[in-house]
């Protein structure tokens, strides 16, 4: 029998391509669908996830507000006046059904290419405030920043993380969280670093920081609190203002499923492109249209070297985990 | 226009529903904590549905016109007065250029006013609506509370001004206040058995929770929850804590979070998504009872609600707001 409490409306059967789907009730206007009933952080799910998504988006289900997928659900926002949540499922399931093979999957991503200031002086000040304002002798801070604490945590040199984070594209599993923000997941998990958040978290962190909490890279868009650790400083992705003609429609940069890849500058540079976003409003970002072959990522991540240098990083990850102390 | 005095301890400018659609950029729908006040005060004075009102929480607002119009107060009474002389709550007031109004503050029952002016409150609409998202710094008024000598423009009314005063809401239509709110809530997306006990879910359904003095338009913090809650050990690879789950967005407004022992009423401008799981979420055409639960003194009590029910309590509550509700 049914308990009273019970939550889910619907499901789908795992097939060859898929986990089981849980069609979830998650109050009068939101439905959350899961993929499997065990909780995993794995890219091939939010893929799918996003072609599904696209589908459901392509019908222009009349009443349906919005859709905000992440890495293993995506909850769908809608008037239950207009749109009755039993038809929602159908729809979803519909679409879900023409997806026979994830290999066939093709999803759109652009490839947007950042720059990155290592430990430069802004984000610098965020790490001086914590020690001063909140959380004096944190572990986290070492020799004025987090670079050292990453690098400990994962087992590699300080060197090791700079290349780790500039040699692997991260892919947007979807927004959320904060205005024009991204959840950003390394495609190669050569590259997949882990790091504990900051605990208490920091009162202020400076426009385009990038951080990294548990394993998602994240760009800070607006100056705000935050808890990730903190590798240096990109270029603007965010524009309230929208006065620079690419934020003209709407002040956020990023997609869902689109990937970034950063490459070294000097600080200097950041501050230049800073100024010719903001304020001359003249800086050519540099994306591309692209796509994600789900085949092709596959085949490249199920291949015997990356696979074996994968398993070589965890050991080592394993082993700074742990001796990093706790925070 | 509106000359501001005294801007009390938290004015701004809201209107309803809000800011939808922008959930996956990482902006909350913010909006009126109390849709119900704020719609009675629009159509006391003509407005539109969802038009933008001042939301006065606590009290001691004070404000100068510099144009006559006719305006309507609503919501918890704070005893407004104009140049000294007590003014009724939810009817239509004729004010004349120079008038002083001045709010006290919240009183035995409830904690937020409403004023609407006829026209509504001319700010620029952002991302299609003109609430403030306190917590984000944007929209509304300069993206803030409101503070002395700010001046607010006033719309265009939509009748002549002498039409439009002394009109007066219907007594059986004025909510019912309490200091216990007894909110309908449906539950998901994370309950029993897999992330909450029956035992859990049921002390949700019927403990009498305090509203904790740290509430405010993101966030409404209750009592902690009681061992023997969480029906697992830990969050897996979400965390180590059992209320931890691999990030996941948040149904806003509405949803409990439930964030290690604690859980958090999402409201307004609250967090978008995370990882914590959710217990259940209050039902739209309640939300307006969590904006009147006053801090440190009032209950909140949530009561179990089908999906059926919740769709036609919406329903229900959008055929208030129409001139038959009046006098």
């Amino acid at each position: 029998m049914k308990n009273k409490y019970d939550v889910i409306l619907d499901t789908l059967p795992e097939t060859g391509s898929r986990l089981e789907v849980l069609f979830r009730q998650a109050g009068d206007g939101f439905l959350q669908v899961e993929y499997g009933r065990e909780q995993r952080a794995n890219l091939q799910d939010s893929f799918r996830m996003q072609v599904v998504n696209e589908m459901v988006l392509e019908k222009k289900l009349n009443g349906l507000i919005e859709t905000v997928p992440g890495i293993r659900t995506n909850l769908f926002h809608f008037n239950p006046t207009v749109l009755s949540p039993n038809s929602l499922i159908e729809e979803i399931k519909e679409a879900e059904d023409l997806v026979k093979s994830i290999e066939d999957i093709v999803v759109e991503s652009r490839l947007i290419k950042l720059p990155i200031a290592f430990e430069d002086s802004e984000t610098k000040k965020a790490v001086e405030k914590y020690t001063k304002e909140v959380r004096p002798n944190a572990p986290n801070v070492i020799n004025g920043y987090n670079l050292e604490y990453i690098a400990m945590c994962n087992g590699i040199t300080v060197d090791e993380v700079k290349q780790v984070l500039l040699g692997t594209e991260w892919y947007n599993s979807g927004g959320g969280f904060w205005p024009g923000g991204g959840f950003f997941w390394p495609m190669d998990p050569r590259c997949a670093i882990v790091v504990p958040k900051y605990n208490p978290p920091r009162t202020w962190t400076p426009e385009g920081a990038v951080g990294i909490g548990g394993p998602c890279v994240f760009t800070y868009t607006t100056p705000t609190g935050g808890g990730y650790q903190l590798f240096g400083r990109t270029i603007p992705i965010f524009q309230f203002s929208q006065k620079h003609p690419l934020f003209k429609d709407s002040p956020f940069l990023y997609r869902s499923a689109d990937r970034i890849k950063f490459h070294e500058v000097e600080e200097e540079e950041i501050l230049y492109i800073f100024e010719h976003v903001h304020n001359q409003t003249d800086y050519q970002y540099d994306i591309t249209e692209d796509k994600i072959s789900v085949k092709k990522y596959l085949e490249f991540y199920n291949s015997e070297e990356v696979q074996k240098g994968a398993k070589i990083f965890q050991e080592k990850q394993r082993e700074g985990t742990r001796t990093a102390p706790r925070l | 226009m509106l000359k501001i005095l005294n801007g009390g301890i938290e004015v701004v400018v809201e209107d309803w529903p809000g800011r939808l659609g922008y959930l996956g950029k990482g902006m909350a729908p913010a909006g009126a904590m109390d849709n119900v006040s704020l719609e009675f005060a629009n159509l006391l004075v003509g407005n539109p549905v969802g038009e933008a009102g001042l939301e006065i929480a606590g009290g001691y607002f004070q404000a100068e016109f510099g144009a006559d119009t006719v305006i309507s107060v609503t919501g918890t009474d704070m005893k407004p007065t104009i140049n000294d002389q007590a003014i009724p709550i939810w009817e239509s007031v004729e004010v004349k250029k120079g008038d002083l109004i001045k709010f006290s503050h919240f009183s035995e029952f409830g904690f937020r006013s409403y004023m609407a002016v006829a026209g509504g409150i001319d700010v620029p609409v952002y991302l299609d609506s003109k609430s403030t998202c306190i917590f984000g710094s944007y929209g509304g008024f300069e993206g803030r509370k409101l503070q002395p000598d700010d001046v607010l423009k006033f719309g265009k009314p939509a009748q002549d001004l002498a039409s439009l005063k002394d009109r007066k809401l219907n007594k059986k239509m004025i909510p019912e206040y309490s200091r216990e709110w007894k909110i309908r809530a449906i539950p998901g997306p994370n309950t029993c058995p897999d992330y909450v006990t029956e035992e859990g879910m049921d002390f949700l359904f019927s403990h009498s929770f305090k509203i904790q003095h740290s509430s405010n338009r993101s966030a409404y913090r209750l009592d902690e929850v009681k061992p023997g809650f969480f029906a697992r050990e830990d969050g897996g690879v979400g965390g180590s804590h059992p209320s931890n789950i691999v990030d996941h967005a948040y149904s806003m407004r509405g949803a409990l979070n439930i964030c290690g022992n604690t859980p958090i009423i999402l409201i307004a401008d609250g967090p978008t998504l995370g990882g914590y799981f959710c217990a259940l979420s209050i039902i739209n055409a309640d939300l307006w009872k969590v904006g009147q639960g006053t801090p440190s003194r009032d209950y909140i009590k949530f009561l179990l609600c089908t999906p059926e029910e919740a769709i036609q309590a919406r329903i229900e509550q959008r055929e208030l707001f129409t001139e038959k509700s009046l006098l």
